[in-house]
């Protein structure tokens, strides 16, 4: 486990990056995390996705599956990894405060 | 042996390895004549130099001496210890110390293996003292999370079977609209087909492109095919636990299913280490026969286009691409010709990448390291000699038939700032067919 500077807080993060805390996360966390994921500004549709995720997560514990994140925020898979170029499991939990996805990713 | 100075998970582990000492083991542990030859052909070693704790044969000797103690068979280690450095293991530190040496110095890769000229198959052995660790609750936290979810839930990624289910309901409807066909659904536990395809939980849960790419090949080929609804995860981490209970529990799900729907082969998408578990480990593991055939989807889509049965447009993938050599497909289980020929098939520009095929390096992802996080930086600083051999090829995408490759190797052009892209064969397949519009009028 290492310390990194997020938002101008020093946050906990495994060696891959991910956040442990997942109350360490507020907004300028995420614009924090995006910088390391190629993603350069946050947008509106960003949002909807980074919150959508988050939200699932404090419910279930868990990164809900791709299908049921372009359901809920309409997005069409082309255009999730056009807003997170390395993917919703790396690029968009990382933004949205979620653990590594555990397996082969 | 003498349990009072000993732990109990120390007793536990030295019992069991009696039980795991086949011919290869034994033979692995015994002939050893420190010669160097695994030093120079070990990724860790070569980025690493400075660090003797990396070579293969120093691994192995952590594992050897307590074997000598106890397995020898010339009882050797037991009388002369001091002679053979024969030590027995006695505290739970000491089997913490060899969790961060199995799991966290090897990615089981066997390049050492084949480079070594007294057959010491250093990858297996190690995989052996992985599964040791592992019966005794020993393990790093991703491996024992994935593993309860293909214990408990039946797949990797803890997929229920309804979210699997609509996924691919979803990526039937996306098809059927591209192709502008409804008949261009992807079935599902349809018996007595010619294919039942298996794939990665990843895919379906990050990324169903892969699938999708799949089944619009499988249509154009006209194939009769299905995806069963249970035993469709091919994958399986007992091959990176060690743990073969587990690797037979999962192939074992797998091999049921195609049986009790009839059909003939058993296709896996393009993971290595799940085609080399299920079709190469599986039946071993699972004490069983298997009836039915198995095959790499990358053969299929070969068959597909030196066939005829489906015909592809090189023009239409117009980067320059090189190939990376999955350790388990390639290493393994001697997949080396049949990619790169329908590589070749699919693109105009191929640069090959050296060294490859069974001398090819680690994408450093392999053995399960990509779950697990506490040993990254150590694993990105392994990935020195691939990140120069990618940058060597020139090549704008590499190609590989693997999952954990794809994220090893993604891994690593970011860290160390390559600027490839990483994509597979089914992907460059899917993007090359030439489809032709369906006769209005069908015979049937």
């Amino acid at each position: 486990m290492a310390i990194a500077e997020l938002g101008g807080k020093q946050i906990e993060i495994d060696e891959d990056g991910f956040i442990q805390d997942p109350n360490a996360w507020d907004e300028e966390v995420a614009k924090s995390l995006a910088g390391t994921e190629g993603v350069a500004e946050l947008t509106e549709d960003h949002w909807k996705v980074v919150n959508y995720l988050r939200e699932y997560y404090l419910e279930f514990n868990m990164a809900p599956m791709i299908r049921k994140l372009c359901k809920t925020t309409g997005f069409k898979l082309k255009e999730i990894y056009d807003l997170f170029p390395s993917g919703p499991a790396k690029g968009a939990c990382k933004v949205a405060g979620l653990p590594k996805p555990t397996g082969c990713v | 042996m003498t349990t009072s100075t000993r732990s109990h998970k120390v007793q536990k582990v030295l019992e069991r390895m009696g039980k795991k000492l086949n011919r290869q083991m034994f033979g692995s542990l015994v002939a050893c004549v420190h010669c160097g030859m695994c030093t120079e052909a070990c990724h860790y070693v070569l980025a690493n130099p400075d660090d003797p704790t990396y070579a293969p044969a120093y691994k192995a000797d952590r594992i050897r001496k307590f074997f000598r103690r106890h397995y020898d068979g010339l009882n050797l280690g037991r009388f002369f210890p001091w002679w053979v450095k024969a030590r027995s293991l006695y505290t739970d530190e000491e089997l913490e110390e060899l969790k961060d040496i199995v799991f966290g110095k090897c990615t089981n890769c066997r390049r050492c293996s084949v480079n070594c000229p007294m057959g010491v198959d250093y990858a297996t052995f190690n995989r052996m003292a992985r599964g040791l660790l592992v019966s005794v609750g020993i393990m790093p936290e991703g491996v024992a999370h994935v593993s309860k979810d293909q214990w408990e839930i039946g797949n990797q990624m803890g997929v229920l079977k309804e979210d699997y289910l609509e996924t691919l309901e979803w990526m039937s409807e996306e098809l059927q609209d591209e192709l502008g066909d409804p008949n261009a659904a992807i079935p599902i536990d349809k018996k007595n087909v010619e294919i039942m395809y298996t794939i990665n939980p990843r895919e379906v849960k990050y990324d169903p492109r892969s699938i999708a790419d799949a089944a619009k090949i499988f249509y154009a080929a006209q194939e009769s095919w299905m995806m069963p609804s249970e035993g469709w995860d091919m994958t399986n981490f007992g091959l990176f636990s060690g743990d073969d209970d587990l690797g037979g529990a999962v192939a074992r799900r797998v091999y049921e299913k195609a049986v009790e729907l009839g059909v003939k082969k058993i296709v896996m998408s393009e993971c290595g280490h799940g085609y080399r578990s299920t079709r190469c480990e599986g039946p071993n593991w699972a004490k069983t026969d298997v009836a039915v055939e198995m095959e790499s989807s990358v053969l299929t889509m070969l068959r597909y286009v030196k066939e005829g049965r489906i015909k592809v447009d090189k023009t239409r993938n117009t980067e320059s691409y090189t190939f990376h050599d999955s350790c388990n497909n390639a290493r393994s289980c001697g997949l080396f010709e049949e990619p790169r020929e329908l590589l070749n098939l699919v693109v105009s520009d191929f640069r090959e990448m050296y060294p490859n095929r069974a001398e090819n390096f680690c994408c450093t992802g392999g053995g399960g390291a990509m779950s697990m996080s506490e040993y990254t930086p150590e694993r990105l600083k392994s990935g020195k000699i691939k990140a120069e051999q990618l940058k060597a090829t020139g090549a704008d995408t590499v190609v590989t038939s693997c999952h954990n490759c794809v994220d090893g190797l993604t891994d690593l052009i970011k860290h160390y700032e390559l600027g490839i892209k990483v994509t597979q064969l089914v992907t460059l397949v899917a993007n090359a067919l030439v489809i032709e519009k369906k006769e209005p009028a069908s015979k049937e």
